[in-house]
């Protein structure tokens, strides 16, 4: 009796506490839950122009490629002196006749690929851009044209704000060549400058940033990397 | 031991997986190991070597002046076709090189190019060293019967085939072609003058744009008085489609050349078949010989007149034979 009189305030604390913590939990339990949760975003990744006469893009989406030994952040980036950017290692990028980049369904190569100048044709995602005299097309095909492997359809989650994804099955046409620039690689690898996607999401607004990087395996940039950022909205 | 030691030379060699990227490489570069393609891409130096002479001489001077820049400012501003205008005759004369080393070994690669295929090599030493140790094997076995015989005449045979496939192949001429080819295009086939030949074509394409972006409009020249500049820009998406996929090419067989550099030398092929062919003459012909005499021994104390008896006499002289037969 005595030993239960002396516990009985030790109890009421335990017994506030108790209900602080749970209800503290019934809080923050579901938004963590919430936090941690990703979900799918099928659409259309609106592709808005970089801009970047004056130098370096300041908002806008653009191409880089590294040289063969470089960093993604560091480079040595390829010049281009076909680029509209002031900053010529940056190529701006155009949205294309579908507007951007669009997850759950394919945006394949038209056939053929190419114009009798090596142009690539492929003109959905972003218009054809110049490099180096000629133009480079990105699409998203079933079975990757370079390395002949089947792809999975383009997905991007959301998670919080954070973006995540597949971007496996893009694809750059150029000069009558064909050139895997997919995170991960259509194998499911990611070599040496393979990395992403990775992006940010306003789900109020769309507005949404989309970065990835993939390696050049194989042709003439065997070795280079492209860098790639998508900016824009997002509309289902 | 001979025909084992055949058959287990692709293996120890690394061939089965060598030779195959031997032939894909040979295979990659058909479409530029000809005359014409050597030529066109010698064409395409000259192009851009009168387009960096015409910009230096005509469009620099009329840019720099109507920018209102001094030359050094000029370069900065234009300092991708500046840059075109210092490294094309150090370009010229590295690709020329290369084009040099294609060219004299046009013969030596159809030579090649024409062996049989590359991934069969493995096997024409499997095939017939198998073949040779399973009859001396069916020899040892046998010793001096009539089947023992006709293993060490096969033997003979395989040896013989042997010793006549390289001038079949006409190894002894296409293999040392093979080797001079090899060595000739060592020094370019390496990640080093990838990335130096990758570099080129960035300054090119780099020049060319530059060319027409900046300089030709800054220079503001009548119609017509850049013809270089004007050629090299208009063909510039040609010959960005004809030398980016030989880079491409060259890129994606640095690993097989690396492969087929691995193995003996290509003059010494030819001598992988006559050596073991040689010996499988010599030893079948020793082996055979030895058994017909000890034969006629065996059967001189005997009556010659029965088949049965001369069966048992071989039978009874198998020890003194063995030598003679395992020679084999």
């Amino acid at each position: 009796m005595r030993s239960s009189s002396r516990n009985r305030p030790v109890t009421k604390i335990a017994a506030v506490a108790g209900a602080v913590v749970a209800s503290v939990a019934l809080v923050a339990l579901p938004a963590s839950a919430k936090s941690s949760k990703s979900s799918s975003l099928v659409g259309t990744f609106g592709v808005t122009a970089a801009s970047c006469a004056s130098g370096t893009p300041t908002s806008g989406s653009y191409f880089r490629m590294v040289q063969s030994g470089g960093t993604t952040t560091a480079g040595p980036f390829v010049p281009n002196a076909d680029s509209t950017c002031g900053d010529k290692t940056y190529s701006a990028l155009q949205p294309g006749t579908a507007g951007g980049l669009t997850t759950g369904r394919y945006q394949p190569d038209p056939s053929p690929a190419f114009d009798t100048a090596g142009n690539g044709l492929a003109a959905a995602i972003v218009a054809p851009t110049k490099f180096f005299g000629v133009n480079f097309a990105v699409s998203t095909n079933a079975t990757d044209p370079q390395t002949k492997t089947a792809t999975k359809k383009p997905s991007i989650k959301v998670s919080g704000k954070k973006l995540s994804g597949d971007l496996d099955a893009v694809s750059v046409a150029y000069g009558n060549q064909q050139f895997n620039q997919g995170a991960p690689k259509p194998d499911g690898s990611t070599p040496t400058g393979t990395a992403g996607p990775t992006g940010t999401y306003n789900a109020k607004t769309g507005k949404y940033t989309l970065d990835w990087s993939s390696a050049i395996i194989g042709g003439p940039f065997s070795g280079f990397t492209g860098i790639w950022h998508l900016e824009g909205t997002f509309k289902k | 031991m001979l025909g084992l030691g055949l058959a287990a030379a692709p293996a120890i060699f690394q061939m089965f997986d060598r030779a195959p990227k031997g032939g894909d490489m040979i295979d990659a570069f058909e479409p530029y190991m000809t005359q014409a393609r050597i030529a066109e891409f010698r064409g395409f130096l000259r192009e851009m070597g009168a387009a960096s002479d015409e910009a230096q001489r005509v469009v620099d001077p009329a840019a720099a002046k109507n920018l209102g820049l001094t030359p050094a400012q000029y370069a900065q501003r234009a300092q991708y076709l500046h840059a075109f205008e210092q490294k094309f005759p150090g370009i010229d004369r590295d690709m020329s090189d290369m084009l040099d080393r294609m060219q004299r070994n046009l013969a030596n690669y159809r030579g090649v190019a024409a062996l049989p295929p590359f991934p069969l090599f493995p096997w024409f030493f499997v095939i017939p060293g198998l073949l040779l140790a399973g009859s001396a094997a069916v020899a040892l076995v046998a010793r001096r019967g009539r089947s023992g015989r006709a293993a060490v005449i096969v033997v003979i045979v395989i040896g013989a085939g042997l010793i006549a496939a390289p001038a079949v192949f006409q190894m002894f001429t296409r293999a040392p072609g093979g080797a001079q080819m090899i060595d000739d295009f060592r020094p370019i086939m390496t990640h080093e003058k990838l990335t130096t030949v990758q570099g080129y074509f960035l300054t090119l394409g780099n020049g060319e744009a530059e060319a027409r972006n900046v300089a030709i409009p800054a220079a503001s020249l009548p119609a017509a008085a850049t013809p270089a500049l004007d050629r090299f820009s208009k063909d510039w998406p040609r010959i960005n489609r004809e030398m980016a996929p030989f880079v491409g090419v060259m890129a994606d067989n640095i690993v097989n050349f690396e492969a087929v550099d691995a193995l003996p030398p290509f003059w010494l092929f030819p001598w992988f078949f006559v050596i073991p062919g040689l010996l499988a003459v010599v030893l079948g012909a020793l082996a055979l010989r030895r058994s017909r005499s000890n034969g006629r021994d065996a059967h001189e104390p005997s009556d010659p007149g029965t088949e049965q008896d001369s069966t048992e006499q071989d039978t009874r002289q198998v020890t003194r034979t063995n030598t003679s037969v395992e020679a084999s």
